[in-house]
């Protein structure tokens, strides 16, 4: 399995410029790469047979000023069900946009099963999804002014303010 | 059902197909074009019960957030406390002793039993098989006696901690396992001859919502969905955690991918799990059950971030968490195995389909909403 992964960094490292890779564990690899070389990288993975996309996530680093758009991809079983140990490496993909100007591409012509999770997080983490056909709200009820999974959403203020505060029992007896 | 909007022209129907009815699996629901008695369109609709326990976990420490994290899925909280203990435990970097292991192994198959016989009380009560709903409810609540006496809690039980178990077996509780799991086993025939081999059971579920395998595969499919197609994909075998990788034990497939074929994986997959819980009693070794950590109150977990996975009893169940050195998580993002079973491959499946399938295809796919919801 090691061998495997050094071979696939090799590959990467070669086929794009400018990414990094880690590897922390050894069923685990990790991708940093500019915004503009993750469709084509995913395209590359996907070929190199890891072609289940287990979740897209999203990281708001606000101190740096930046969402970080994390993918997760692993390998379904290849052929007649033999275990060849490739399917125990999980590869993340991550990538970094501005906080001013929250925009990327959507990743569906790629793997078609990212449309609710770039759904979701255009809903809690206000990224626009080019080329996505359906934005439409998922999971709230609510319109916000902030969306409310960033770490500016104060969820203790919201609450008050859309809620107000509850009474204590002794100032209801009153 | 309610009717929304009526088209006379093209005589296409709008009808909301929601939480009232019979055939849907809790809070959740779908908007369905309809067209005589096929459907156009199929709009799945969640966020009933979004609590967004994925922010709240923010707010709270790394010991806090345990009864919170069960809470996500009703039906089985057992795994979604086994993926967040093995996040905690990577980024913290705790070893689990060996009994630990095993007693996890024994708990989180007696909670995927019980998850099963629930799914086939649904199935089977929404096909009409009251009889056999009844049994598997009444065999479920066996398996809670047995979590009643282990944890203290019949349904969220808080059970599985970072560093090993809460507490160690109570004495006699190996033999209690055995008597209560060889009464439920001891039925299976029963049950086969009332539900799996019954005729109008394979005449309604036959060829209704079928998929292929390489069209699973595309839509992110995992746990049953795939493993219908004919695919050995299952967490336990690949990357196994716990004692998994102590015993023997197969992993039921078919090969069809309707809605029989996955019906019949959980049965077979029941009976794997009982073998494996005898299995795993046998070589039980004895030991701590926990290893210490530090004083939760004040409890750092340095920088990192990490993707944990385990086979719930409905697929892949996986978390993602960022820690930023502090004493709380700085992101913490679950991926649910009905999320994509639901939101993609359930509208895909409705294309065409009846309405009268809609239940049986729901069901099938064995969602449950809170899991998509959060």
């Amino acid at each position: 399995m090691v061998k495997m992964n050094k071979l696939l960094k090799e590959q990467l490292e070669s086929a794009f410029k400018g990414i990094r890779i880690s590897i922390p564990e050894d069923t685990r690899m990790i991708i940093h790469a500019k915004k503009e070389q993750v469709l084509t990288i995913l395209k590359f993975i996907q070929n190199k047979a890891y072609d289940h996309l287990a979740l897209i996530s999203c990281v708001d680093w606000i101190e740096e000023g930046e969402f970080e758009l994390v993918y997760i991809m692993s390998s379904y079983l290849q052929g007649n069900n033999k275990y060849t140990g490739k399917e125990k490496v999980n590869i993340t993909l991550k990538t970094r946009i501005t906080r001013k100007n929250p925009e990327f591409v959507t990743v569906i012509s790629v793997f078609e099963n990212a449309e609710p999770y770039e759904r979701e997080i255009h809903e809690l983490f206000g990224i626009n999804f080019k080329g996505h056909p359906r934005l439409t709200p998922l999971l709230l009820e609510r319109e916000y002014e902030i969306p409310p999974f960033r770490k500016d959403f104060d969820t203790r203020k919201y609450v008050e303010q859309v809620f107000d505060t509850i009474p204590f029992v002794e100032d209801k007896k009153e | 059902m309610q009717i929304l909007q009526k088209n006379i022209s093209d005589r296409e129907l709008e009808l909301y197909f929601g939480p009232q009815h019979l055939g849907m699996v809790g809070n959740f629901s779908i908007t369905l074009k309809v067209q005589g008695d096929r459907i156009v369109e199929a709009t799945a609709n969640p966020g009933y019960l979004h609590r967004g326990f994925e922010k709240l976990m923010e707010y709270r420490t790394w010991i806090q957030n345990f009864p919170l994290v069960c809470r996500i899925n009703v039906v089985e909280p057992d795994h979604m406390e086994m993926v967040y203990s093995m996040a905690v435990e990577k980024l913290a970097k705790i070893e689990v002793p060996e009994r630990a292991h095993y007693i996890r192994s024994i708990y989180l198959e007696l909670a995927r039993v019980g998850s099963h016989l629930f799914g086939l009380w649904a199935y089977a009560n929404m096909l009409g098989f009251d009889t056999v709903a009844q049994w598997s409810m009444y065999h479920r609540d066996l398996v809670l006696d047995l979590f009643e006496e282990l944890t203290g809690g019949r349904v969220y039980h808080i059970y599985i901690w970072p560093g090993g178990v809460r507490r160690d077996f109570p004495e006699g509780f190996k033999d209690k396992i055995i008597k209560t799991l060889h009464s439920i086993g001891g039925c299976v025939p029963d049950y086969d001859a009332a539900f799996f081999n019954n005729r109008l059971f394979y005449k309604r579920a036959n060829g209704i919502a079928q998929i292929s395998q390489q069209e699973a595969k595309k839509l992110g499919a995992a746990g049953q969905v795939l493993r219908a197609t004919g695919v050995k994909f299952d967490i336990r075998k690949i990357e196994p955690y716990a004692a998994y990788d102590k015993v023997d034990f197969n992993i039921p497939v078919r090969e069809n991918g309707d809605a029989y074929s996955r019906v019949w994986v959980i049965r077979d997959e029941m009976i794997e799990s009982v073998h494996m819980i005898f299995k795993l009693l046998d070589k039980m070794p004895e030991g701590e059950v926990y290893n210490k950590i530090p004083n939760p109150f004040k409890w750092n977990i340095p920088k990192g971030e990490t993707y944990a996975r385990v086979e719930s009893s409905r697929g892949e169940l996986g978390l993602y968490m960022v820690s930023n050195g502090q004493d709380k998580p700085y992101r913490v993002h679950f991926r649910t195995p009905s999320y994509t079973h639901g939101l993609v491959i359930l509208e895909k499946l409705l294309k065409n389909a009846s309405i009268a399938d809609v239940g049986n295809t729901m069901i099938s796919l064995y969602i449950v909403a809170p899991e998509i919801d959060r």
